[in-house]
């Protein structure tokens, strides 16, 4: 029996406004608990929301950028339920009339690429924090995160793998911090999805039964969860059993999913429109505003660093590839002029240590003061190349920049011909038998008298001149 | 309507009803029901849905913080909490 994956993902993507969606309190991450709440987020009785039209604003840029349709005229309904972290005993979310209609997002997986229809995209509020397990026999509740801004993006269920599944979130990914509608740090749940996961005879039309993974928050997540999930149905069909429609919860350290505690009765939201918001309404002159400051995509990064910095397709491609690199490579091209060794340092060893640590650029010690200064004393030939990575990773570590690591650890190139000279004499003088086989016609060894010199140095000898002078003294 | 649709929507609303006058909410309920079904009749199809009855837009807000934390207010109100958190019976998905 041949089997297909069916997937549709709903990503939850926290807006990077400042204040939350119906309240002035501020969204910062990591801030003590219970102080980024105010009235309204701790759902007193007697308040009334009011509405951050930035949150719209950011919403119809995501909108506009997969060829959406954006509802100027939009409403929020309530969302029913009880649980703890939710004060007032309901979510305002879009039920009828949400922000964003249609539109499709482009995948690419190894070589080929596909389009992900969008089937809407809506504005709601998170809920707040619950900590089980710190305090004995009670759940402790944080409602910093309570009321901020999110934008749930529903897919149509066109995805077929756990890898196309990865491809999606990361297309996202990369959207969104384009866009600067999210920060998209994962880590801290900006960005996070549920997958809907079904399994049916290959060929067949009608969808099977769906399980719905809940909360999953990292690429490799994803692609486990659902792999483990298509598994399990899989082998639930064969068995000739049928698979439960449920949610479940994907263990990382078990690396399975398991079903929720299900629920004494199933779930009824009971959607109305919310009576304390009066439909929210954006202008054409608004609309205007947001196509006019429309953020550089992708795409066009790539073409405007080709041409203006003269980068190769491919480097251009990679920086581009990733907001925070393209606005650090930005930054520093202009506080240097070798574009192409800041492109290969950028692409090169910068990169292999991002990939190490797992980590953005921005997120790192490095500045783009720091790198630019490290490719102008590489290219005005202070240091080597050589000595500029012992360099860097000491920037990496300590965040110092290249001209007091240089200063303090007395790295400055050696470049006068003089003091050259000098040590190249030492080096032939001190090696008698090795400057006779090398008269002798032994040429190999002209590298083992750069090393010589090399040694004696530090490696702060300006290797041209090492190789232009110790020619001319071996020759005398 | 029946005495299990009441006991669902009591559960819903997490209300707790005297069960010696649940056949009289039942009752109440089919009358309201009863009522707002006339509604069903009037055909709307070709009528624009009204969102609101108030010809206004909603209230904004600039986008920039304005803080009015009541920390310690907030929790002193709460029916169990310690120095940081609301604290609540225990509830483990």
């Amino acid at each position: 029996m041949i089997w297909e994956t069916v997937i549709g993902l709903e990503t939850h993507v926290q807006l990077s406004t400042k204040t939350k969606l119906f309240s002035r309190a501020s969204t910062a991450f990591g801030a003590s608990p219970n102080t980024n709440v105010n009235l309204v987020d701790c759902g007193l009785p007697g308040v009334l929301p009011s509405v951050n039209k930035e949150a719209f604003y950011k919403a119809i840029r995501f909108g506009i950028a997969i060829g959406a349709q954006i509802n100027q005229t939009s409403i929020f309904d309530r969302k029913n339920y009880f649980y703890a972290d939710l004060p007032k005993g309901y979510q305002i979310t879009q039920m009828d009339l949400p922000i964003v209609l249609g539109g499709s997002i482009e995948i690419i997986t190894d070589d080929s690429s596909k389009t992900i229809n969008i089937t809407r995209a809506h504005l709601e509020e998170d809920a707040g924090k619950s900590i089980h397990d710190e305090y004995d026999g009670f759940s402790a509740i944080d409602l910093n995160r309570a009321g901020t801004p999110l934008l749930e993006i529903v897919s149509e269920p066109e995805i077929s793998s756990a890898k196309e599944a990865v491809a999606y979130m990361k297309a996202m990914h990369q959207l969104v911090t384009y866009l600067d509608v999210s920060d998209g740090n994962m880590a801290q749940g900006s960005l996070r999805c549920d997958a809907n996961v079904s399994i049916r005879k290959k060929g067949n039309k009608e969808l099977g039964t769906r399980t719905e993974i809940k909360n999953i928050n990292s690429f490799k997540f994803i692609e486990k969860a659902i792999n483990y999930e298509v598994k399990r149905q899989i082998k639930i069909l064969e068995n000739g059993e049928k698979v439960t429609q449920e949610t479940r919860l994907y263990d990382s350290v078990k690396d399975e999913t398991r079903p929720m505690r299900s629920k004494e009765f199933a779930n009824d939201y009971r959607y109305f429109p919310e009576p304390d918001l009066l439909p929210v309404v954006i202008s054409n002159e608004e609309m205007q505003t947001i196509k006019d400051e429309f953020p550089e995509l992708p795409k066009e990064k790539e073409n405007r660093y080709i041409k203006e910095f003269n980068l190769s397709a491919y480097d251009a491609q990679i920086i581009a590839s990733s907001k925070s690199m393209a606005d650090f490579f930005e930054d520093a091209a202009k506080k240097t002029t070798n574009y192409s060794l800041l492109s290969n340092w950028l692409i090169g060893d910068i990169s292999a240590f991002l990939n190490k640590e797992m980590i953005e650029i921005h997120e790192s010690k490095l500045n783009s003061d720091n790198v630019a200064m490290l490719i102008n004393r590489i290219d005005d030939q202070t240091i080597s190349g050589k000595i500029g990575k012992s360099i860097f990773e000491e920037m990496w570590v300590s965040g110092s920049s290249p001209d007091e690591i240089i200063e303090s650890q007395g790295l400055k190139q050696i470049s006068d011909d003089g003091a050259i000279e000098e040590i190249i004499m030492t080096v032939i003088r001190d090696n008698p038998d090795q400057v006779e086989a090398y008269l002798g016609g032994k040429d190999k060894l002209f590298g083992f008298f750069v090393g010589q010199v090399m040694k004696l140095t530090e490696g702060k000898a300006n290797p041209q001149a090492v190789n232009k002078i110790l020619k001319e003294q071996l020759k005398k | 309507m029946d005495q299990e649709t009441v006991s669902t929507i009591c559960y819903l609303a997490r209300l707790k009803i005297d069960q010696t006058k649940s056949e009289k909410i039942q009752n109440d309920l089919e009358t309201i029901i009863e009522l707002i079904s006339g509604l069903q009749s009037i055909d709307t199809s070709n009528i624009k849905p009204l969102y609101s009855p108030l010809e206004m837009t909603a209230l904004t807000h600039e986008d920039e913080e304005k803080s009015d934390n009541k920390k310690e207010k907030f929790l002193e109100n709460a029916p169990a909490s310690n120095d940081d958190y609301f604290l609540v019976p225990r509830v483990v998905e």
